[in-house]
C-alpha cells in the first residue's frame, strides 16, 4: 500500500523551500554577479551569524520588542473591536478615526516619535503596538457584528447580564474571525519590527542587515534575509497550530492578509 | 448598506476634533517646544504651501509612478496565478506550497537584496511594492475562481468553449468581487510599502522628503509627507471604492467592506 504523499504534514512547505533554494541557486550562476551569491553561500553564513553573541543578542533584543508591543496591542484591541462590533456608538466614535489611521505606514513615523520618546525601546514598541491594533480591531468586530442575535435573545431571557453576555458568548463566537486578525497582527509584527530597525539603523535585526550591506558581507546580507524569512514562516505555523488547537470546532476562515507594516 | 445617521457623523468626528484640540492646546500653551511639535495651523499651511510648490509635486509624483508601476506588475502576476491555479491543478499544486512559505515571510527584508540586484534606483523599489501587494491579490483571485459555481463553467465547456477561453471570460468575471477585494488591500499595500521603501534608501520621493526633514530637524517638514500620503492612500481607497461600485453594478450583492 503505498502512502499519499500528500497526506505527510510539513512534506509540500519544505519542498517549496528546497524548491525556492535550488532556484535561487541555479539564478545565481546564471546572473554570476557579486550582489547575488548562490544559496550554499548565505546557507554557510548563517553558522557565523548565529553563534555571534551580539548578534544574537541583538536578534533576542528584536524578538523582545516585537512581543511586548503584539502583546499590549492584543490586551487593547481585542476589547476594543468587541465593543465596536457589539456597540454603534463606539463604532460610530472609533471608526472615522481608524478609517484616518489605516493608510499611514506606521513605520515611518518612527522618526517622529523618536524626537518625542528618545531612541530606546519605546519607539519601536510604540510603532509595532499601532500596526498590530488595526488588523485586530478590524477582525474582532466583524467577528462579534456577526454573533447570531438569537443566542443573545436566549442569554438575556435566561437573565445574563449584559457583561457575562460579552465573555461568555460574543468573545467565543467572534474568535475565529479574532483569530484572522491576530495571525496578519503576527505577521504585521514582525514586519514593522525589522522596517523600524532598517529606519533607525541603531540596533536589531534590521541593522544588521544594512551594516552587512554597508560592509559588502553579501553572504551576511542573505543570510540574515533567511533568518527573517524563517522566523516569519515560524510565526505563521505557531499560530496556525494554536487555531486548530483552540478552534477546532470552527471552520477556518476565509482570510487574505491585510495591510502592511 | 445601511445609512449613517448625521449624530453619528458628530460622534465620529469628535475624536478627531478632540485630538486636533489637544495638539493646538499642546503646542499654543508652550508646554511641548515647537521644535518637537508645531502647532497644527502651521503644520496646515505648510502642507497647501507645498501643494502649490512644483518640487514638491514632482516628488509626489516619483512616488505615485513607482507606486502604480509596483502595484500594476502585482495585479498581473497575481491574477494571472490565481487563475491558472484554480484552472490547472498541476499548477495550482506546485503553487500552494510556495506561497504557503512565502507570503508570511517579511517582503521588507528582501529590500536589501533587491538593491544589490537590481540597484538603487526606481527597480529595487517597483520590486518591492509588487512583491509585497501581490500576495493579497494572488490570494484572493485563486480564492474567489476556485469558489465559481462549477455550473457555469460547465455550460460554457458545453457551449463549444475552450477551457482557456471558459477561464478568462467566464469565471475571472465571476470571480470579480474577490479579485477586487484583493486589488483594494493591495492598492493600500503599496502606498505603505513604497513610502517605506524610500524612506529607506532614497534620493526623491515624499518618503526621502521624511528622511531629509528629520535629519535636519524640520519637524513641520516631517508632518508634511506622512499627512500627503495618507490623504494619498484615502483617496486612492476611495476612487477605487468608485470604480468597484461601477465594475459590479450587475452582481447580486456587493461584497465590498
Amino acid at each position: 500500500m503505498s502512502v499519499r504523499l500528500s497526506a505527510i504534514p510539513g512534506l509540500s512547505p519544505l519542498c517549496a523551500c528546497f524548491g525556492l533554494l535550488a532556484l535561487w541557486e541555479m539564478s545565481a550562476q546564471v546572473v554570476g554577479i557579486a550582489g547575488l551569491p548562490p544559496a550554499h553561500e548565505a546557507l554557510r553564513a548563517l553558522p557565523a551569524i548565529l553563534s555571534d553573541p551580539e548578534a544574537l543578542i541583538n536578534i533576542l533584543h528584536s524578538i523582545r520588542r516585537m512581543s511586548v508591543g503584539f502583546v499590549l496591542a492584543l490586551t487593547f484591541a481585542v476589547p476594543l473591536g468587541l465593543a465596536m462590533g457589539r456597540s454603534r456608538i463606539v463604532a460610530a466614535f472609533s471608526n472615522p478615526l481608524l478609517m484616518m489611521i489605516y493608510p499611514v505606514p506606521k513605520a515611518a513615523l518612527m522618526p517622529i516619535i523618536m524626537l518625542w520618546l528618545g531612541i530606546g525601546d519605546a519607539p519601536k514598541t510604540l510603532v509595532i503596538f499601532l500596526g498590530v491594533s488595526l488588523p485586530i480591531i478590524y477582525h474582532a468586530s466583524h467577528g462579534a457584528r456577526a454573533v447570531e442575535e438569537k443566542i443573545l435573545w436566549s442569554a438575556a431571557a435566561m437573565g445574563m447580564s449584559p457583561r457575562w453576555q460579552l465573555l461568555r458568548i460574543v468573545l467565543p463566537a467572534a474568535l475565529p474571525e479574532t483569530f484572522v486578525g491576530i495571525r496578519t497582527g503576527l505577521v504585521l509584527a514582525l514586519i514593522t519590527m525589522v522596517t523600524s530597525e532598517m529606519i533607525a539603523r541603531q540596533a536589531g535585526v534590521g541593522n544588521i542587515l544594512f551594516n552587512s550591506l554597508d560592509m559588502a558581507q553579501y553572504d551576511a546580507v542573505y543570510a540574515t534575509i533567511l533568518i527573517i524569512a524563517a522566523l516569519g514562516f515560524g510565526l505563521d505555523l505557531a499560530i496556525e497550530w494554536l487555531r486548530s488547537r483552540l478552534l477546532a470546532w470552527a471552520e477556518p476562515v476565509y482570510q487574505i492578509a491585510v495591510g502592511s507594516a | 448598506m445601511r445609512r449613517t445617521r448625521a449624530s453619528e457623523v458628530l460622534v465620529g468626528a469628535l475624536p478627531i476634533v478632540l485630538i486636533l484640540g489637544l495638539w493646538h492646546g499642546l503646542a499654543t500653551a508652550e508646554m511641548a517646544p515647537p521644535s518637537l511639535l508645531p502647532a497644527p495651523r502651521a503644520v496646515f499651511s505648510r502642507l497647501v504651501e507645498q501643494f502649490a510648490s512644483p518640487s514638491y509635486l514632482q516628488h509626489a509624483a516619483i512616488t505615485l509612478f513607482r507606486l502604480f508601476a509596483g502595484f500594476a506588475i502585482a495585479v498581473g502576476i497575481g491574477v494571472a496565478a490565481g487563475v491558472t491555479a484554480t484552472g490547472s491543478t498541476a499548477f495550482g499544486a506546485l503553487l500552494r506550497p510556495v506561497v504557503r512559505v512565502l507570503a508570511p515571510v517579511p517582503k521588507v527584508a528582501l529590500y536589501p537584496a533587491l538593491i544589490l540586484v537590481l540597484g538603487f534606483e526606481h527597480a529595487s523599489k517597483i520590486a518591492l511594492v509588487a512583491a509585497d501587494a501581490v500576495f493579497p491579490i494572488l490570494l484572493a483571485t485563486y480564492q474567489g475562481t476556485a469558489a465559481v459555481e462549477p455550473k457555469l463553467v460547465w455550460s460554457a465547456l458545453a457551449a463549444g468553449a475552450s477551457r482557456r477561453n471558459a477561464l478568462f471570460n467566464v469565471v475571472l468575471p465571476a470571480a470579480l468581487p474577490s479579485v477586487l477585494t484583493g486589488c483594494r488591500i493591495g492598492l493600500v499595500i503599496s502606498c505603505i510599502v513604497v513610502f517605506l521603501a524610500e524612506m529607506i534608501t532614497s534620493t526623491n520621493g515624499l518618503g526621502h522628503l521624511l528622511i531629509y526633514a528629520a535629519r535636519n530637524f524640520e519637524t513641520i517638514d516631517m508632518f508634511v509627507p506622512l499627512i500627503t500620503i495618507s490623504i494619498l492612500g484615502l483617496v486612492l481607497n476611495a476612487s477605487f471604492n468608485a470604480l468597484q461600485r461601477w465594475l459590479l453594478l450587475g452582481f447580486p450583492q456587493e461584497t465590498s467592506r
